[in-house]
């Protein structure tokens, strides 16, 4: 009874892809659109994007920059957040610079740090690197304030160092929290990847997209659609396997994801 | 102690953009940045001040500001009632829980070039947008203040005589009011970011669309102007959104 | 996995696998539990205290008559997909009219879960509780619970909490007005009637609880380990203030809780618990006269013989241990 109902939750957002195909197939059988291709069109059309030797290296390059800005991101964020968490002073010192931040859409800093760097690899890596900073900061804020008082005395009677009782017993605490930011921030890293591409226009899986749109290659967009989205749900169920593994002994979490908050 | 504690943190957290603004200065009256690359500050806030008088400036942000609300809007009903609904009955969970799952992760600014197609160049596929991108935060915390109410609240309600009914909007919409606010938080944010790159994508008016008429050509000053547009009215949104919290959670503890 | 009497895991336990639990968990807080009834354990009625209960209240005007019987009933929580916990085992008990009973045992006996039952909560995976001859079929204002957890509104100030049982019985604004405002007088919170729960202490807190509960006028009263979360001092005043409230109505009581002095000092009769699984061990009568007053009762040798016999007695038992 319990691997049934484990399969049939497992399955579920299989189901729901299929379903969500079905109804696609089904509006766009309905509404008889030049610009609206059929679900079946559309993935006939992934083969011919994956096949093509161009676009994929302009994919794989797209995925090295977010790799390189998403880890970036994480290795400066997390101990900025968790000192923000435990140092009133450090947090009142950044806190309201980040609420200046935080509504700037980061992609949109792209024309302008074109303008300084070049349309390079750095200019975007750079913008992703934004993007993902700030929810990666403040989850690790948040988690490490929440981080039992007690905890900390026990840690320091036992002799630990600030520095240590930071690495030793705030980070472990504070990492259902932390990764849940991961999470949001791993999401907005593709977000950020392909508005980045969509406004640059030099290359990547965002240019791809519109490029076929320019050209009115319709399939090309919802394959290429398809593609990005997949991206995102693999991303998000590969993250989710390790965040499940790395927090074990945490209260068992949503299994929606919580993104972006 | 409150009282004595918020000037000094005022100081040191304004400390950090004084800098900032002190580097830029910096950068500019020593000469390591042309000024068409960056343009000192007090061009950039003066520049800013002049155009926020001018009427088709104006215009820019009534149209950012109309998108984005209504987006907003439509975000918050449908994620509120959806949250809900999902909570409250396991046949709807059982159907919005995959779905949520699936299309959450999925990077919704790719959605645009389809919605582009299908809705044309107008409001109606930016408004969308904003509204796909805004409603996850918003059904998700609503879900989840919906499924966490306190048990006794419930039934304190229904031993008061209750009817089942009413629980869901007596009860359970209040009590989940803390957790849905903090989604709205989220989405407004959102909102505010994805308004902007949908016009800096494709548009003919709009923030975004001024700052890629500026960025075409190559006139720094004004591709400042838009972005610290955007974060003013991000932070004023924010801050009504936060009056309206502290009113509306005003007896909750930790509002 | 033991079940939680207080807090969430009561209610979360019974529906079943723990991956599932998020599913519905708001359905599952707004229809009484029926968890699957799986081996009801007939079998073992050795310790049914179904003849030992029938107690007549200490002071009555008129022969007394049950107002709440208990019918053999079992509570079974899955609690992983292959264990059982039996919360309630064959449990069987009358109570009076006007009566003040206890239910008194070590945590984890079930006495929360049988008072979520007569509050219809929670439905019994056997057995069958009535209310005045009619089988309990949910929660309805003829039993008010009073909750550890104090459960008040957060987002009503005291008199909106306390108003909101009377304006859900269709009374009209100003008349719920004056009768709560008098309730919260009573309980010895004039002035509070604008504050926020938020703002009042954890006894002020339990005090608009019993004022929201009063104020619906329920026939009996469920109260649930009321003043658990309360220090020491607090707890006695609450509890020589609910006597006089008490004593002026003679409502129905029903009184969760796990402290030997309170049950005695409060009640008409103690029910004593053991857990697992949870039975009626005995009945007590606790013949001490009314009015009581603190300070006589805890020199009187009667009320200190009570109080030992009873501690005694779960000392005794193999599983129960010395209630907290």
């Amino acid at each position: 009874m319990t691997s049934s109902a484990g399969m049939t939750k497992r399955a579920a957002p299989v189901l729901a892809c299929i379903g969500l195909l079905v109804v696609w197939q089904v509006a766009s059988l309905a509404l008889k659109n030049d610009s609206f291709p059929t679900a079946i069109g559309a993935i006939r059309a992934i083969p011919d994007i994956l096949g093509d030797k161009e676009s994929l290296i302009n994919i794989l390059a797209s995925l090295r920059r977010m790799t390189m800005g998403f880890g970036a991101a994480v290795l400066v964020s997390i101990p900025l957040g968790l000192l923000m968490g435990r140092s009133a002073a450090v947090a009142a010192f950044f806190n309201p610079l980040l609420m200046v931040i935080y509504p700037v859409p980061k992609a949109a800093l792209m024309p302008i740090i074109m303008l300084w760097l070049g349309v390079g690899d750095i200019t975007k890596t750079l913008v992703i690197f934004l993007g993902v900073s700030l929810p990666v900061i403040y989850h690790s804020f948040e988690g490490a304030k929440a981080v039992e008082e007690k905890m900390l005395w026990s840690g320091a009677a036992m002799g630990l160092s600030p520095m240590q009782r930071l690495v030793r017993i705030v980070l472990p605490a504070a990492l259902p929290e932390i990764l849940t930011g991961c999470r949001t921030g791993l999401v907005l890293a593709l977000i950020t990847m392909i508005t980045s591409e969509m406004i640059a226009r030099q290359s990547g899986a965002g240019n791809i997209l519109f490029n076929a749109l320019d050209m009115g290659q319709y399939d090309t967009v919802f394959a290429m659609i398809i593609i990005v989205g997949a991206m995102g749900i693999c991303l998000d169920a590969i993250f989710e396997r390790v965040r499940a593994r790395l927090v074990r002994w945490s209260e068992p979490q949503f299994d929606m994801p919580l993104s972006f908050s | 102690m409150m009282s004595r504690q918020f000037p000094s943190n005022l100081v040191l957290g304004i400390a950090p953009i004084a800098l900032i603004i002190a580097l830029w200065q910096g950068l500019v009256s020593f000469g390591f940045a042309p000024a068409v690359l960056l343009p000192p500050p007090g061009f950039v806030f003066s520049r800013l001040l002049q155009q926020f008088v001018t009427l088709t400036f104006q215009q820019e942000i009534a149209a950012t500001l109309i998108r984005l609300f209504a987006g907003f809007a439509i975000a918050v009903v449908l994620g509120v009632s959806i949250g809900i609904a999902a909570a409250a009955s396991p046949a709807i969970n059982a159907v919005v829980r995959p779905i949520v799952r699936v299309l959450a992760p999925l990077p919704k600014v790719a959605l645009y070039p389809a919605l582009l197609l299908l809705l044309g160049f107008g409001h109606g596929s930016k408004v969308t947008l904003v509204a796909a991108d805004a409603l996850f935060p918003i059904l998700l915390s609503t879900y989840y203040g919906a499924s966490t109410v306190e048990q006794k609240l419930i039934w304190s309600a229904m031993a008061a005589g209750t009817p089942r009914h009413e629980i869901l909007l007596k009860v359970v919409l209040p009590a989940a009011m803390p957790s849905i606010l903090t989604g709205c938080r989220i989405g407004l944010v959102i909102s505010c970011i994805v308004v902007f790159l949908a016009e800096m994508i494709t548009s003919t008016d709009g923030l975004g669309h001024a700052l890629v008429t500026a960025a075409r050509t190559f006139q720094a000053v004004d591709m400042f102007v838009p972005l610290i547009t955007i974060s003013l009215l991000g932070l004023i949104l924010n801050g009504l959104l936060g009056a309206a919290r502290s009113y509306l959670l005003r007896g909750f503890p930790e509002a | 996995m033991r079940v939680r009497q207080n807090g969430r895991g009561s209610n979360d336990a019974p529906h079943g696998c723990e991956n599932d639990s998020l599913s519905g968990r708001l359905l599952a807080k707004l229809v009484p539990l029926n968890p699957r009834a799986s081996g009801t354990e007939d079998g073992m009625t050795v310790l049914s205290a179904r003849s030992s209960e029938w107690v007549r209240p200490v002071t009555q005007q008129g022969p007394a008559s049950a107002i709440i019987e208990i019918d053999r009933v079992s509570q079974v929580f899955q609690t992983s997909a292959r264990k059982d916990h039996v919360a309630l085992s064959d449990i069987s008990l009358r109570i009076e009219e006007r009566a003040f009973v206890s239910i008194l045992g070590p945590s984890g006996c079930g006495k929360s879960t049988l008072l979520y039952i007569v509050g219809g909560f929670v439905s019994p995976t056997s057995g069958a509780a009535k209310m005045k001859g009619q089988a309990i079929k949910g929660p309805g204002p003829d039993r008010g619970p009073v909750f550890q957890e104090f459960a008040l509104f957060p987002w009503k100030t005291v008199l909106g909490n306390v108003m909101y049982g009377p304006r859900q019985q269709g009374i009209r604004a100003a008349e719920a007005e004056a009768q709560s405002r008098a309730l919260i007088e009573m309980v010895g919170l004039k002035g509070y009637e604008n504050f926020y729960p938020k703002e009042l202490s954890g006894g002020m807190k339990q005090r608009v609880a019993l004022a929201r509960t009063l104020a619906y006028h329920p026939e009996v009263l469920l109260m649930d380990e009321p003043f658990g979360a309360l220090d020491a001092h607090t707890r006695t005043r609450l509890q020589n203030d609910l006597l006089n409230i008490w004593e002026r109505d003679r409502k129905t009581v029903l009184f969760v809780t796990h402290s030997v002095d309170e049950a005695v000092f409060l009640s008409d009769k103690v029910v004593m618990m053991s857990k697992s699984p949870g039975r009626i061990r005995q009945v007590i009568d606790i013949d001490l006269p009314r009015p009581r007053r603190r300070n006589e009762l805890l020199l009187d040798t009667r009320y200190q013989k009570y109080v030992v016999d009873i501690e005694r007695m779960f000392d005794e038992s193999d599983d129960g241990g010395v209630p907290a």
